[in-house]
């Protein structure tokens, strides 16, 4: 029943914001329209399931404690990790063993209902991150963020942080789309005896101090946005621009391409990249083009399974590849390539980097015949229907030239659902897949893709000697050995070759030719906030 | 007569019952057949991990044996109770609430359209067997039938669209800028109606009248040949030549006497057709924006969201069951004869 009251009080609230429509019509030019093929099923990041949409709405509409910089790569704007800027918090300190981190709020910040922040909200937003049963709470382990007693009022506007050891990425994640600052007065409002965290509450209501206040929310269809008048985070006290943003789902990549270039809409993240060059050809719209800088396509192999448990055979696929053959055919050779450097021990602690790794075929048989396959082996070849626009021609270039050198491949092309389920269940021996991460620094890389037994560990690597590394880098305070751990792990990771780092993909924004400021954020979202009209 | 159509159509309703069941029950157990655990596609989230996996399996009851789960739904069911979509985040009753009646509208306007266009021509066809006219309505059939709704219906969009500009943007039901009417059946064209916008009526019937004529050219030609096979029989036939032979006018043997008899089998084919269009529409809603029933379904299907396809499944056996019952009365209207038995 209560269900039912807020449903129509959300309808109602629609209503009245339609009644305001000839005065919308005349800001045509303050309001921005963004396309997309996918939806946003949650306004609560946390919640399981919750689509990459759901996080840039989120990232708009709540307010974190911190968030990233931006930095300038050639042309485009990108999101620095290296620069923790204060969100909510207005500053912060810690202490000279590593270990407490002391957060000063803003003390003009208010909810989207008018009432002050206090440190009281921020304190149950984190315990909630953390004791909830959510996405959020093994994001915030990646932190040593683990209980509610690590979190301590000290008065009305500042808190600590405590920490067991001095994890490196602490601060980071209070910066992801998972650690959202909630309005605990509202939100336990909502609450009910099951339900202590308000989640199902949450799902389709905001208590939130973002940017961005949500008009309407109609999951698969709409969303619209009005701009929060009020918001305290605001980088240097001015406003974003657009005072309204129009979400709507759009299936069809043809028709957001369209849209977009006929002037319709404004902007739009995903499109097919055979639509790409006639955007860069359009009169009306242009291309924001950079590589995903925390992203990699690979192919992987488990490192578990025979005969890929033997590095000699991983070490074979790696020089049977043809590499800028699969680049072009791929994506159009827009991105960076990961493969064909020349260092013998790597350049710099930066990862992903280029690998010395390069099509040579001669080589892949030698190794194959030490091996113990002079000729070859049989295997398959898996990746998920989504990607199939990328991973087709790249399979099939995988295929015919493993063929070269004996292997024999077959290609499984498989559902979505199916695919994450073999991968998870690392039934898969041999596939092609793609992976960001959020926090991209080299340990957080190697932690995350290439130690325990885990859904993102593509190749089930096993190595103590990397554990060691990874363990000492996420606690270690001294530069330059941080940086010695990190050169190691890509040491190791070039020797083993437990997958095949292939490129990192364009991120490729097409926009109306007047929007500008456009950032790559790590959630590989657009930030309505850094935009504006010219 | 009513009161044998009554019972004609109680008879059909309650023996649809068991039909209905063995849907639901088949549909249930195939989705747990498919390969692809829903619980692992929504939980991998970065960093997710096997114990938040078990954790999301618990609350959709899928730790339980697939007969115990069963026996939820069922009771679930009977309350009206059709579990949650993990792809929207909303109870799947309010998603099909809300997206029904735009496959409705869809279908209902796109068969309109079909029905105008391929009664005349499926008629003229026959009257005209072998001419230009016969000729050229079996061209435009062909065509309409071989070239898939989604080229179709992007051709529609690449030419009034993009290149002309005469049709509004393909997104949804109503420009995105203006507002939609006020939930009255959930169908703008008669909502806008009932409250007097007109303004708004036009705008939504803009919008619907790409899609609408893209599935259209897709079912003309099962309409317009079946009409014309029908015709030529029943043209063919010794009553039509004692109506010549009697001097009647040529339009009232046609329309009166032809037509009606001919009208059977038009509209046992009309019947499936829509059941069809219902659910196969998925490309043209992809294409459109559409927000309808198939696309969502579709999604949810390629996510493993189990809850949505057993809904959807269920809802299209109960509209083919409904539609069926409608055209076994639409039967006894045409022939008296059919009602007699």
């Amino acid at each position: 029943m209560k269900r039912r009251v807020l449903l129509q009080s959300a309808a109602g609230a629609a209503l009245l914001a339609g009644g305001g429509m000839p005065a919308m019509a005349q800001s045509r030019a303050e309001t921005l329209r963004y396309v997309t093929g996918a939806t946003i099923n949650t306004l609560d990041t946390t919640m399981f399931g919750a689509t990459r949409e759901s996080f840039g709405l989120s990232m708009n509409v709540y307010d974190r404690l911190f968030r990233f910089g931006r930095k300038k790569v050639a042309d485009y704007w990108v999101f620095d990790p290296d620069k923790i800027e204060g969100e909510l918090a207005k500053s912060y300190s810690i202490s000279a063993d590593n270990k407490v981190i002391t957060i000063t709020l803003r003390p003009d910040a208010t909810w989207q209902d008018g009432t002050p922040v206090t440190a009281e909200d921020v304190k149950w937003s984190l315990d909630r991150a953390v004791s909830s049963k959510s996405l959020a709470a093994p994001q915030f382990t990646t932190g040593s963020l683990t209980k509610p007693e690590q979190f301590k009022i000290v008065d009305a506007q500042t808190l600590t942080v405590t920490l067991d050891k001095p994890d490196r990425l602490a601060l980071a994640n209070l910066c992801v789309p998972y650690a959202i600052m909630v309005n605990s007065t509202l939100a336990k409002k909502n609450a009910t005896a099951e339900d202590p965290w308000a989640q199902e509450w949450m799902k389709t209501n905001t208590a939130a101090s973002g940017a961005y206040i949500v008009e309407s929310h109609k999951a698969g269809e709409s969303t619209v946005l009005r701009r929060n008048e009020k918001w305290a985070g605001a980088p240097g006290g001015t406003p974003p621009f657009f005072r309204r943003i129009i979400i709507q789902t759009v299936p069809e990549p043809a028709t957001r391409a369209n849209l977009v270039e006929r002037g319709d809409a404004d902007l739009s993240i995903d499109l097919a990249a055979a639509d790409l060059p006639t955007i860069e050809k359009s009169a009306k719209a242009k291309l924001v083009s950079m590589p995903q800088t925390n992203g990699f396509t690979h192919v992987s192999m488990n490192t578990q399974l025979a005969p890929f448990d033997n590095v000699k055979v991983r070490k074979a696929v790696a020089a049977a590849l043809p590499y800028d053959d699969m680049f072009k055919a791929a994506i159009f050779e827009r991105g960076r390539k990961l493969y064909g450097s020349d260092w013998t021990t790597p350049p710099d602690p930066s990862f992903p980097q280029p690998i010395p790794n390069k099509a040579d075929p001669a080589l892949a048989k030698k190794l194959l015949a030490e091996a113990g396959h002079p000729n070859g082996f049989s295997t398959t070849f898996a990746f998920n229907v989504g990607a199939a626009a990328t991973a087709e021609p790249l399979a099939a270039l995988l295929k015919e030239s493993l063929g070269k050198v004996g292997i024999q491949v077959e290609i499984q092309k498989k559902p979505d659902a199916e695919f994450n389920t073999l991968a998870s269940e690392r039934k898969m021996p041999f596939f092609a897949d793609g992976a960001t991460a959020w926090l991209p620094y080299t340990y957080y890389f190697f932690y995350l893709y290439f130690t325990r037994e885990q859904r993102w560990n593509f190749s089930s690597f096993k190595s103590t000697k990397m554990e060691e590394l990874t363990l000492d880098a996420r606690y270690q305070t001294d530069k330059a050995k941080y940086d010695d751990d990190c050169l190691k792990m890509i040491e190791i990771f070039a020797a083993e070759t437990p997958l095949i780092m292939l490129w990192q993909p364009n991120h490729d924004a097409a926009m109306a030719k007047s929007v500008d400021g456009y950032t790559y954020q790590f959630y590989r979202q657009a930030d309505f906030r850094d935009l504006k009209r010219v | 007569m009513l009161a044998g159509i009554a019972r004609r159509v109680g008879r059909r309703l309650l023996a649809s019952i068991p039909a209905l069941l063995g849907v639901v029950v088949v549909t249930f157990i195939l989705m747990r057949v498919l390969p692809g655990d829903p619980a692992t596609f929504f939980a991998s989230g970065p960093s997710a991990g096997q114990a938040e996996i078990e954790e999301l399996r618990r609350t959709m009851g899928l730790d339980k044996p697939i007969p115990v789960q069963l026996v939820r739904y069922l009771g679930d069911i009977v309350q009206g109770n059709f579990g949650r979509s993990m792809t929207t985040g909303q109870p799947v009753v309010l998603d099909i609430k809300r997206r029904l009646p735009a496959s409705l509208e869809l279908t209902c306007v796109a068969l309109l359209i079909a029905l105008a266009f391929s009664l005349p021509l499926g008629v003229f066809a026959a009257l005209r067997q072998g001419s230009v006219i016969d000729h050229a309505v079996r061209l435009l059939c062909t065509l309409g039938v071989c070239v898939p709704t989604f080229v179709s219906g992007l051709l529609l969009i690449y030419a009034f669209y993009y290149l002309l500009g005469w049709a509004p943007d393909p997104t949804a039901r109503i420009d995105i800028f203006s507002s939609a009417p006020p939930d009255i059946t959930g169908f703008y064209l008669i909502d806008f109606a009932v409250t007097g916008d007109w303004e708004g009526w036009w705008a939504a019937f803009r919008q619907l009248m790409l899609p609408a004529f893209t599935m259209a050219l897709f079912v003309l030609a099962p309409l317009a040949r079946m009409t014309r096979a029908s015709m030529l029989a029943v043209l063919g036939s010794d009553f039509i030549r004692t109506a010549h032979a009697m001097g009647l006018s040529r339009l009232r043997i046609v329309v009166a006497y032809a037509l009606r008899n001919a009208l059977l089998p038009v509209i046992t084919i009309t019947g499936i057709v829509f059941s069809t269009m219902l659910g196969a529409n998925v490309l043209v809603e992809k294409v459109f924006s559409w927000p309808g029933v198939a696309s969502y379904a579709l999604d949810a299907l390629l996510a493993s969201d189990y809850a949505p396809v057993q809904a959807f499944v269920l809802l299209m056996a109960s509209i083919f069951v409904l539609v069926n019952v409608t055209i076994d009365v639409l039967y006894g209207i045409a022939d008296p004869r059919v009602s007699v038995a």
